[in-house]
């Protein structure tokens, strides 16, 4: 069963003096209930614009966007979706048990479930040694680890993380990885946008590759392989942008 | 509305974090108690200075601090992408928006009791309690504040700051002169020029409406009726603000 559907979404960015700049063309795919749907990239592809058009952050230019039978702005489907941004900045004198608090509350979670929820997060990012600390005085990894727990506060159906990996040391992606794949047990979808091939190849049940706004492939990885010829994710991913590249200096 | 208090209650918050607030605190309490200074004059006209002096400081530096802790309300958090994590949760525009208002509705009117405070304390050490007519004044200059913060505010929502700035402060000059465009307008023969007065008489917010110091420094009573009058206006104001930035925040691309 499909939970995530996009339908031809294109984002154009206008900047003024007929300058128009593609952000996404004319996208479609679907995520799988259960499944791990990983968005690779280079920067400036349009996952991230993919994903804020995802939870109502941008609005489309033209497509349709359905998660969980809803569109994006639905206030019910987002108390089922958990988003970590890329860099993750919060309020900086909150602690890290008051940011899940203030994310909590706006659930509108039940007070003891949600001291429990905090509790046990904060143990599963190991961050519960660090409760009295203000985010200012967080490392950058701790607040990849922060984000990561806030995106699951309200115990999310589906789960929307942009280069969770970004800024954490070797322990601590595997570590990151080891909890998407243990989420995945647990029957949550996960959407996930990296420009860390390794990562997406292991733990990522289907993929999509981006480049310049548009969605180039999509499907298994290894059939993707098969299709394309190509050796492995890292010669798969160089050699479809390679095309799309040669395609667009022909035209 | 339970969500927007959340927000507001953060923001508030986070106001009160930033140190122009505590500065422009300091100057207001400064300009107030400087007011005492004016002991070489008659115990009347010293009264008189004090309450004229500490009202326009309440008045200014509350305004102040409205339009510094509103200008930045929204755009602090785009630029520090903390709206992205917001926004993806269940809320609406316009819960952000009011949560918002409900922040800057909170700070403005902490540092207004504050000074409040330091006033009626200055009173009470010149043996002249404050009586109603006194809290009539600060009844119209809170809401007079609130109204210049929520104008800030809705700028927010489609400008940039050094626009908001400029914008705000503009207004705020010629919100308290309005009252000369309709005395322009009602002098003037020219059709065009009588139309374009009127027009900024109606549209642009009427500050001189609130000041009743004058008045009540001097001893003139001002009634009930001008009080629920203004405030009246004063709300209703607010209201059709506050609808156009909830219209330009739905709007908005972050």
């Amino acid at each position: 069963m499909n939970v995530i559907e996009i339908k031809e979404l294109t984002k154009y960015y206008y900047l003024g003096r007929n300058r128009i700049v593609v952000g996404l063309e004319n996208v479609s795919f679907n995520v799988e209930e259960g499944e791990i749907y990983g968005i690779l990239g280079p920067n400036g592809s349009g996952k991230t614009t993919c994903l804020k058009l995802m939870l109502g952050i941008l609005y489309p230019t033209s497509g349709e966007i359905s998660i969980l039978g809803k569109n994006q702005f639905d206030i019910e489907m987002k108390k089922n979706v958990g988003f970590l941004p890329e860099n993750p900045y919060y309020y900086d004198y909150l602690t890290g048990p008051e940011l899940l608090k203030f994310y909590g509350k706006l659930f509108e979670i039940p007070e003891k479930i949600l001291n429990e929820r905090i509790e046990k997060l904060l143990f599963l990012v190991k961050l519960h040694e660090s409760k009295k600390l203000a985010l200012r005085h967080y490392s950058k990894g701790m607040l990849e680890r922060i984000g990561l727990a806030a995106s699951l506060i309200n115990d999310p159906k589906i789960l929307i993380l942009d280069e969770p990996t970004t800024g954490l040391d070797p322990i601590g992606c595997i570590e990151t990885r080891d909890l998407l794949i243990q989420l995945r047990k647990e029957g949550k979808t996960i959407l996930l946008s990296s420009h860390f091939l390794s990562e997406v190849e292991r733990v990522c049940d289907r993929i999509a590759i981006f480049h310049r706004g548009y969605l180039l492939a999509t499907g298994k990885l290894n059939e993707l392989i098969q299709k394309y010829n190509a050796e492995g994710l890292e010669d798969l991913f160089v050699k479809t942008i390679a095309e799309f590249d040669k395609k667009g200096e022909i035209q | 509305m339970r969500k927007a208090w959340i927000i507001g209650l953060n923001s508030f918050k986070e106001s009160l974090r930033k140190k122009t607030l505590y500065i422009l605190l300091v100057v207001a309490f400064v300009v107030i108690g400087a007011s005492k200074a004016f002991s070489w004059l008659t115990a009347e006209e010293e009264l008189k200075m004090i309450k004229d002096i500490s009202f326009s400081g309440i008045e200014f530096f509350g305004a102040l601090i409205a339009i510094f802790m509103s200008l930045t309300a929204i755009s602090s958090e785009i630029e520090k992408r903390t709206i992205y994590t917001l926004f993806s949760k269940p809320i609406t525009r316009q819960n952000f928006f009011v949560g918002k208002f409900l922040g800057i509705v909170l700070i403005i009117l902490l540092n207004f009791i504050l000074m409040s405070l330091f006033f009626t304390g200055l009173l009470i050490f010149k043996k002249s309690p404050p009586d109603v007519q006194v809290f009539k004044t600060l009844i119209l200059i809170f809401i007079e504040l609130i109204l210049i913060g929520s104008i800030t505010l809705t700028v927010a929502t489609f400008a940039s700051d050094a626009f908001n700035i400029i914008f705000s402060f503009f207004l705020y000059i010629v919100g308290h002169l309005t009252s000369y465009g309709n005395q322009l307008a009602d002098r003037t023969e020219n059709v065009i020029l009588k139309g374009f007065w009127k027009l900024l008489y109606t549209v642009i917010p009427n500050y001189e409406n609130f000041n009743i110091r004058d008045k009540v420094v001097v001893g003139i009573d001002v009634t009930w009726n001008y009080i629920l009058k203004t405030g009246i206006y004063g709300i209703l104001y607010l209201a059709v603000i506050l609808l156009i930035g909830s219209y330009f925040i739905q709007k908005r691309e972050i």
